[in-house]
């Protein structure tokens, strides 16, 4: 079959980089890597992009098809051929280009390295034997242990796009591995550093890893259940977990969200004098309802019995709900600040231009 | 300069490292790949430890059961040494946090594997090297935090450094920033792994060029039993990817296109889980009679049900559906034999020791040998564990003794090699190195595969010395310093076309049928009188000269191998 692609080429050394179609012709069964490799061997062999395994184990060949992350080895290109389409193919977003699909991991590690990613053992020494652990027990980080640490995930984060620091679904789904695996007795002190800056409560819940991820790993639901064990474990002063804590108390004793109420619960009562000018404007279009006496859904039992039901199953309602209060509080400003706005990842067209070294989030705010 | 250089990150190479720190050493870990990115993570079915918690089993039974499993030409001290450590080392390994699958009684689940008399294969479901090749990282990067352990990412090893009889270190070639770079060390460690690139159809990652291997003889070390590779008897049709042993060992069928489980006619006891040569010559026989489809046979797993399949092999269903578009729950595999696993390399004594001081090997690299002829599945992963920590303890046992002064480096190593890169690198007009690749890869298929004869060998000897006549006058199309993989993978097939010559010499030399060197047409019998030998190459003069070498071996006299 005949395949076509444009891909973003970057070169280091003069600094240029070019949208470059090119078409070959290709065995049905190819995948994106095939492509790309007869591209390589037969077009131009200055092409660069990682590759290893070519069977969805490795990791190495993350990058964007048509602005979307993709295991180039698991991407079959029959379809894409039959029906005419020219996909773009460029590096993953949220990591700087090193030359063409290419990009620099050391902030994607550096990341993995600040959760402890490794067990620490010790509530009970077995001795030359094995850990006595049933396999429901491991069944808890069974899809974070099927992570291949390609980055997809990475790539696609809102939340990181805003805030280069987020820790990232990756990561953290690294620390629930850990957080989820009976072996290990450092759960509370995990918990603690996941909860702080750039942690689990900066994850905006845009599901974007949860989609893109090639393998199933959910690293979104990780986030999620590392929110919840935080909770539970106390582990509660974020604002993230003030708002999704504040939800389910609202929910149980009145049966509806008091909204004048949220704001102060979330964000303590000093911030949301900051919010006066956007209440008073509320107030002024009736959207409002006066905070005294509060307001009691008539079926406010049924919600009750709900929350009875969540507590007796061991799955409390709020654990779980992760806010994102923080990276879109940031989002906000960078689009008041420079007046474009944050990065369209679905600008230009149907694909991300990938970005370079120097034009990372970092140095836009200096 | 570090006290131990680990060339190669993969189970080997990173249990080497973590030893070696362990021991007190400042450690360099070399490696083309980010350590995660090693084909040892794309292991499936399992590692093998007499663990007992199935059935009764012992380490007496392992080492019988991988003697005649290597046709009775590994070394038997060896083996006894990998049996005997293996359940340690497999404790250890859960101590560290291995997520393994686990029995109704939540000990360590194990599964029955080809050739092994009793259920011993340690696994999780069928991505037993990915949770492995993952814990040794955790465990690489908690010594990152603690001391002295550098991995040198996307270094791509090319050339030892022996300097007055001792190895020194590596030349590589930095990928990401460009340029020769030397990592001195008072102990070297080469854990770079196989070659199945050589052959066209083969399970092992573009990565496996057998650059290890290649670094050995340049640098004068003899390479052992390089005829004997493995072919892996189900690697998916059309791309080659492996399906793991695993589906046989949860109770798979193999069909041949008359729906026969065809099996019973070569090993009518073990049926499909005979060892990997006999399965592999059994379809390769099935398929050349005309009972194949599409050059395949099928894996039936449809009698295991939708609720096994997902528990025990999701991994192989995801595989089978993204590049075969078959879901084994409702429709056979169709697999055939591919290279998969060199049991030949590097020839290293129990502790992973060279001839040449200060270099050691594990892994697929070397060839200890535990595997002899044949390899058994889920041994490979457990030698990469047992020798990989055996190698990494001597090399920094090496180079920390009092007795191991400072090497000093002569600057000559690192000037050849910059000559050399630069004539390659100006070469302007010329083939490029892909057609080459091909060729080899094509030919080896066809005439140093799973059936071999002499007059086929003799011809692929040509087809190599015409491949390699044409890799003088290659040329690199990329000249910039940035990710040039332009630049490495043609010096890979250099290493390759060398290797691929070894293997052939030493295969044309062995006229005898043993494990995975079968020669069914001009000598179909196992020849212990003149060939209970390992075969042992050397470079000399720019071409392969060929020695034996005897078997050690302790207490198993050869037997009529059946299954």
């Amino acid at each position: 079959m005949q395949v076509a692609l444009k891909i973003w080429r970057y070169d280091p050394i003069a600094g240029e980089r070019a949208l470059k179609e090119y078409e070959v012709s290709a065995p049905e069964e190819a995948t994106l890597l095939d492509v790309l490799d007869i591209v390589k061997d037969q077009v131009d062999g200055s092409l660069a992009y990682r590759k290893s395994c070519r069977m969805m184990i490795c990791g190495s060949c993350g990058m964007r098809m048509d602005g979307a992350a993709v295991l180039a080895c698991k991407t079959r290109m029959y379809d894409v051929a039959q029906e005419g389409r020219v996909p773009v193919i460029s590096a993953m977003g949220n990591l700087p280009v090193v030359k063409d699909l290419v990009v620099d991991m050391g902030p994607f590690w550096g990341k993995i390295r600040a959760v402890t990613p490794w067990l620490e053992p010790g509530y009970s020494d077995p001795g030359e034997t094995e850990h006595v652990v049933s396999q429901e027990r491991m069944d808890v980080i069974h899809k974070e242990s099927l992570c291949i640490m390609c980055g997809c995930c990475v790539s696609e984060c809102n939340s990181m796009e805003a805030d280069p620091d987020f820790l990232g679904p990756a990561a953290l789904a690294k620390g629930m591995r850990f957080v989820g695996d009976p072996r290990d007795q450092a759960t509370v002190e995990r918990l603690q550093s996941y909860s702080g800056e750039h942690g689990i409560w900066d994850c905006t819940r845009c599901y974007f890893c949860q989609e893109r991820c090639p393998k199933g790993v959910d690293p979104r639901d990780a986030i999620a259940k590392l929110g919840a064990e935080a909770v539970s474990a106390g582990i509660d002063s974020d604002m993230g977990a003030k708002h999704a804590k504040w939800f389910v108390t609202s929910a149980k004793t009145t049966g509806w969200l008091r909204e004048t109420e949220l704001v102060p619960k979330t964000q303590g009562i000093a911030k949301s004098l900051k919010e006066v000018k956007f209440a008073m404007g509320l107030l002024r279009h009736g959207k409002v309802p006066p905070p005294f006496p509060p307001h009691v859904a008539k079926d406010v039992d049924e919600a009750r019995a709900l929350y009875d039901l969540v507590k007796e199953q061991g799955r409390e309602g709020y654990e779980g709900i992760v806010q994102g209060e923080k990276a879109l509080e940031q989002l906000e400003l960078e689009s008041e600040s420079d007046g474009a706005g944050p990065r369209d990842p679905y600008g230009e067209g149907s694909f991300a231009v990938p970005y370079l070294p120097g034009e990372n989030g970092d140095e836009e705010a200096e | 300069m570090h006290d131990v250089v680990v060339v190669g990150a993969g189970c080997a190479g990173m249990r080497a490292a973590i030893e070696a720190f362990d021991t007190g050493a400042d450690v360099g870990v070399v490696s083309k790949l980010h350590p995660t990115r090693s084909h040892s993570g794309a292991a499936e079915g399992g590692i093998n430890a007499a663990l007992g918690n199935r059935a009764d089993d012992s380490p007496e039974q392992h080492a019988f059961d991988t003697v005649k499993g290597s046709d009775y030409i590994g070394d038997q001290d060896a083996i006894e040494i990998l049996a005997n450590e293996a359940p340690g080392d497999i404790y250890q390994l859960e101590h560290w946090g291995c997520v393994f699958s686990r029995d109704e009684n939540g000990k360590l689940a194990q599964r029955p594997f080809g050739a092994a008399g009793s259920p011993r294969t340690v696994f999780s479901a069928d991505i037993t090297g990915h949770v492995l090749i993952h814990v040794l990282y955790e465990q690489l990067m908690k010594r990152m935090e603690q001391g002295p352990m550098t991995v040198h990412e996307e270094y791509f090893a090319w050339r030892l450094v022996v300097d007055h009889g001792r190895c020194v270190g590596v030349i590589c070639w930095d990928l990401v920033s460009g340029g020769l770079k030397l990592v001195a060390g008072r102990s070297v460690v080469l854990a770079t792994g196989g070659m199945g690139r050589i052959y066209r159809a083969t399970t092992n990652a573009y990565a496996c060029n057998g650059d290890g291997m290649a670094m050995a003889l340049h640098a004068g070390l003899p390479l052992e039993d390089m005829e004997f590779m493995q072919f892996h008897p189900t690697t998916l049709y059309p791309s080659g990817v492996l399906i793991t042993e695993g589906c046989r060992g949860e109770g798979g069928y193999l069909l041949n296109a008359d729906g026969e489980r065809f099996m019973a006619r070569y090993a009518p006891n073990a049926l499909e889980l005979a060892s990997r040569d006999v399965v592999s010559r059994s379809e390769t026989t099935e398929i050349e009679s005309g009972r194949g489809v599409l050059g395949s046979v099928l894996l039936d797993l449809r009698h295991l049900g939708a609720e096994r399949i997902l528990d025990r092999l999701p991994g192989s269903r995801e595989l089978a559906m993204t590049f075969a578009g078959v879901d084994p729950i409702y429709a056979p595999i169709p697999v055939r034999p591919g290279a998969h696993y060199h049991m030949g390399g590097v020839d290293t004594g129990n502790w992973g020791e060279t001839e040449l001081e200060g270099l050691f090997a594990a892994g697929e690299v070397a060839c200890v040998s535990v595997h002899g002829a044949n390899r058994l599945g889920g041994n490979s992963l457990m030698e990469t564990i047992t020798f990989g920590r055996r190698a990494g303890q001597a090399a920094a046992e090496h180079a920390l003794a009092a007795s191991s002064p400072t090497p000093s480096l002569s600057v000559a190593p690192m000037a050849d090699a910059e000559r050399d890169l630069k004539t390659l690198l100006d070469r302007s007009e010329g083939e490029r190195p892909w057609k080459i690749r091909d060729e080899l890869g094509a030919s080896m298929l066809e005439n140093f595969g799973v059936f071999r004869q002499g007059p086929k060998m003799e011809l692929q000897l040509g087809i190599i010395q015409g491949l390699r006549e044409r890799y003088e006058r290659v040329v690199v199309e990329d000249k910039g310093p940035v990710f040039n993989t332009d630049l490495t993978q043609a010096l890979e097939l250099g290493s390759m076309l060398d290797l691929a010559w070894v293997m052939v010499q030493a295969g044309v030399a062995r006229e005898e049928s043993r494990g995975a060197h079968s020669r069914p047409y001009d000598f179909p019998e196992r020849d212990d009188e003149r060939f209970l030998r390992h075969s042992l190459t050397r470079w000399k003069d720019g071409e392969p000269e060929l020695d034996t070498k005897e078997v050690r071996m302790t207490r198993w006299q050869p037997e009529v191998r059946s299954y």
